[in-house]
């Protein structure tokens, strides 16, 4: 028996959560929730647990929830990367529930997470997902991750991609890459996944590329945010994508090919950009960085 | 008028039958698990069903303007197949608290056997601890027996009749049932159940108190438009529009909001959307336009 991994402290992380339910739901919605994690607690059983799990809605709502700046870094302390933000009431509670669930044994637990996400709604599996970088036995549960990214439901997808440091923690690299080329297939907005740079590699970056020449040859356009992950690797192979993308992209486009240049030596790129003084300027002052070309892209 | 069709299987039903229903001014519609016409052999096929009726069902009435509710249970016919209902007892719990799930149901007798009686009881419990509406599916062969049958259980298992609806009764059930306090629903479907000029006598005999209409259609040849079409023969044979729109509308959303999990806000205002996607499935194919209706335009006639 190994010892349990854990991404965060579960009892700090069930307050942390029951102080905004406190705050957001009715006096009989709460007076349901804590006679449903007494009975949890008190004697466990599946029965309990999964019928709790789904009949949030029906006892709490789910009215909209604003985070408050402070609530949002004690989410940080709490577990870095971890942000509730945009989670409505009944999430909020459903991720509640799911940490009652018992993980002394590894293998049983991440059973029950893949039984949960094969018999949720859109929303349950949303919250699931969304509960990753708090839930124990993470490594257990890169199989199912994996399995939740070939969704085409958007929702879930953001659930697992978007504000959520857990992918990049504990996916291997062939899924990372299937996470990251599947928002783009998605127009899922890049800069909204959580330390992306860190896990670019060169196999990402080829297959960018090759998408990129894709959509020229059926003359359609590409999201700019992809040269963010091409520009640790950009040398000769890749100059030329970036020289047509500066020639004939679009205005954003352009600001992201030449950022892909600053940010790398190779003076094939260093040369573009000393043609373009006016975006080198504003890249040196800062104006042009990912998140703003993201934040337009996607606005 | 709006109806509500509490008890219709739209999985077996077409886009067209959709797009009719809307234009009736169909708003609402429970779709009881039922079998499928054949009997499933693998729990997984339950599993399957189950997340269809929570979710892709769910989603394509929705692209038709139509809110989808949902019953879940382990119906009579396949409950005699007992190594299967054994797994499918241990699968609901996980789908009884879903959203848009509105009763356990449709559960009751079929031939009544000691299996069937076992999981029927087995369900009314988990009703109980759930606290949650049935809806009863009375048998066609020994259908009187069966159905004093059906409730006597219910008392004895100390269920609420205002809980309960007895589903597919006829001239000779319907009174026992509204005597013993019971809803009383009436499937019009053709040649096995109630035709609607019978279903007018009964709603003047009876009045409109507790009693609810719905078409049961299905993979059989059935009538998804019953509702409507029994609501006007009514209205044509001088019953009240107060009383039409009791037995059409309002006795199925009080019945069944009981569980929580519908009210009528979910459906006034309603916008159609063809343009969303569940799963990356359209119910549109390619080379169609998306049909996109302001809940302020007209419904063409």
């Amino acid at each position: 028996m190994q010892a349990t991994t854990y991404q965060t402290d579960l009892k700090q992380a069930k307050d942390f959560l029951y102080a905004i339910i406190r705050e957001s739901a009715t006096a009989e919605g709460l007076k349901w929730l804590d006679q449903q994690t007494h009975k949890l607690e008190q004697e466990w059983n599946y029965r309990t647990f999964y019928f709790s799990f789904s009949s949030v809605p029906r006892f709490l709502g789910k009215a909209t929830i604003t985070y408050s700046k402070a609530t949002l870094s004690q989410a940080r302390e709490l577990r870095s990367g971890f942000s509730p933000e945009g989670w409505d009431l009944t999430q909020l509670v459903r991720t509640y529930i799911l940490l009652y669930l018992p993980h002394n044994n590894e293998a049983e637990y991440a059973q029950t997470i893949d039984r949960m996400c094969e018999t949720a709604d859109m929303y349950e599996q949303q919250a699931i997902y969304a509960a990753l970088p708090l839930l124990p036995h993470p490594k257990a549960l890169t199989g199912r991750t994996a399995e939740g990214i070939r969704t085409n439901m958007t929702n879930v997808f953001d659930a697992i991609a978007l504000q959520n440091p857990y992918p990049a923690d504990y996916l291997d690299q062939e899924a990372w890459n299937q996470l990251l080329l599947k928002a783009v297939f998605m127009g899922r907005p890049l800069y909204k996944i959580d330390r992306a740079d860190e896990r670019a590699n060169p196999e990402l970056a080829r297959m960018l590329v090759d998408f990129a020449h894709e959509r020229w040859a059926a003359h359609r356009q590409i999201s700019p945010e992809i040269w963010r992950f091409v520009a640790p690797y950009l040398g000769e192979q890749y100059l030329s994508e970036l020289e047509k993308s500066i020639k004939d992209g679009q205005p954003l486009e352009v600001e992201a090919a030449l950022l892909a240049c600053a940010q790398n030596t190779y003076s094939g790129g260093r040369t573009l950009l000393e043609q373009h003084p006016d975006f080198r300027q504003r890249i040196q002052k800062g104006d042009i960085n990912w998140n703003s070309i993201g934040e337009r892209y996607n606005a | 008028m709006k109806f509500i069709d509490p008890h219709i299987h739209v999985t077996s039903r077409t886009t067209d039958d959709y797009e009719a229903m809307q234009a009736a001014g169909i708003v609402a519609i429970i779709e009881p698990a039922f079998w499928l016409g054949q009997p499933r052999t693998k729990v997984g096929s339950f599993q399957d069903y189950f997340n269809s009726l929570v979710g892709f069902e769910r989603f394509r009435a929705s692209q038709f303007g139509i809110k989808h509710y949902c019953t879940i249970g382990l119906n009579s016919k396949e409950a005699n197949n007992e190594r299967l209902a054994e797994q499918v007892m241990e699968l609901l719990p996980l789908y009884v608290g879903k959203e848009g799930v509105v009763a356990v149901g449709e559960i009751g007798y079929d031939d009544q056997t000691p299996a069937e009686d076992k999981y029927y009881r087995m369900q009314l419990e988990l009703a109980k601890e759930v606290d949650m509406p049935v809806m009863i599916h009375t048998p066609h062969r020994d259908k009187k027996r069966g159905t004093t049958r059906s409730m006597d259980v219910c008392i004895e298992h100390g269920l609420k009749p205002e809980m309960v609806v007895v589903d597919h009764n006829n001239e000779e059930t319907v009174q026992e049932v509204l005597d013993r306090g019971f809803w009383a629903a009436f499937t019009i479907y053709p040649h096995t159940k109630m035709g609607s000029e019978r279903m007018v006598d009964i709603v003047k005999q009876y009045g409109p108190e507790r009693i609810i209409v719905d078409s049961a259609a299905d993979w059989g040849v059935s009538d998804p438009l019953a509702v409507p079409k029994t609501a006007k023969l009514m209205l044509d044979k001088g019953i009240p529009e107060e009383h039409v729109h009791q037995v059409c509308y309002q006795n199925a959303l009080a019945a069944y909001s009981q569980s929580g999990q519908m009210k009528e806000s979910d459906w006034e205002d309603v916008a159609i959307d063809q343009r969303e996607k569940y799963s990356g499935n359209s119910v549109l194919r390619g080379g169609q336009t998306p049909k996109v209706k302001g809940s302020s335009d007209i419904v063409e006639n």
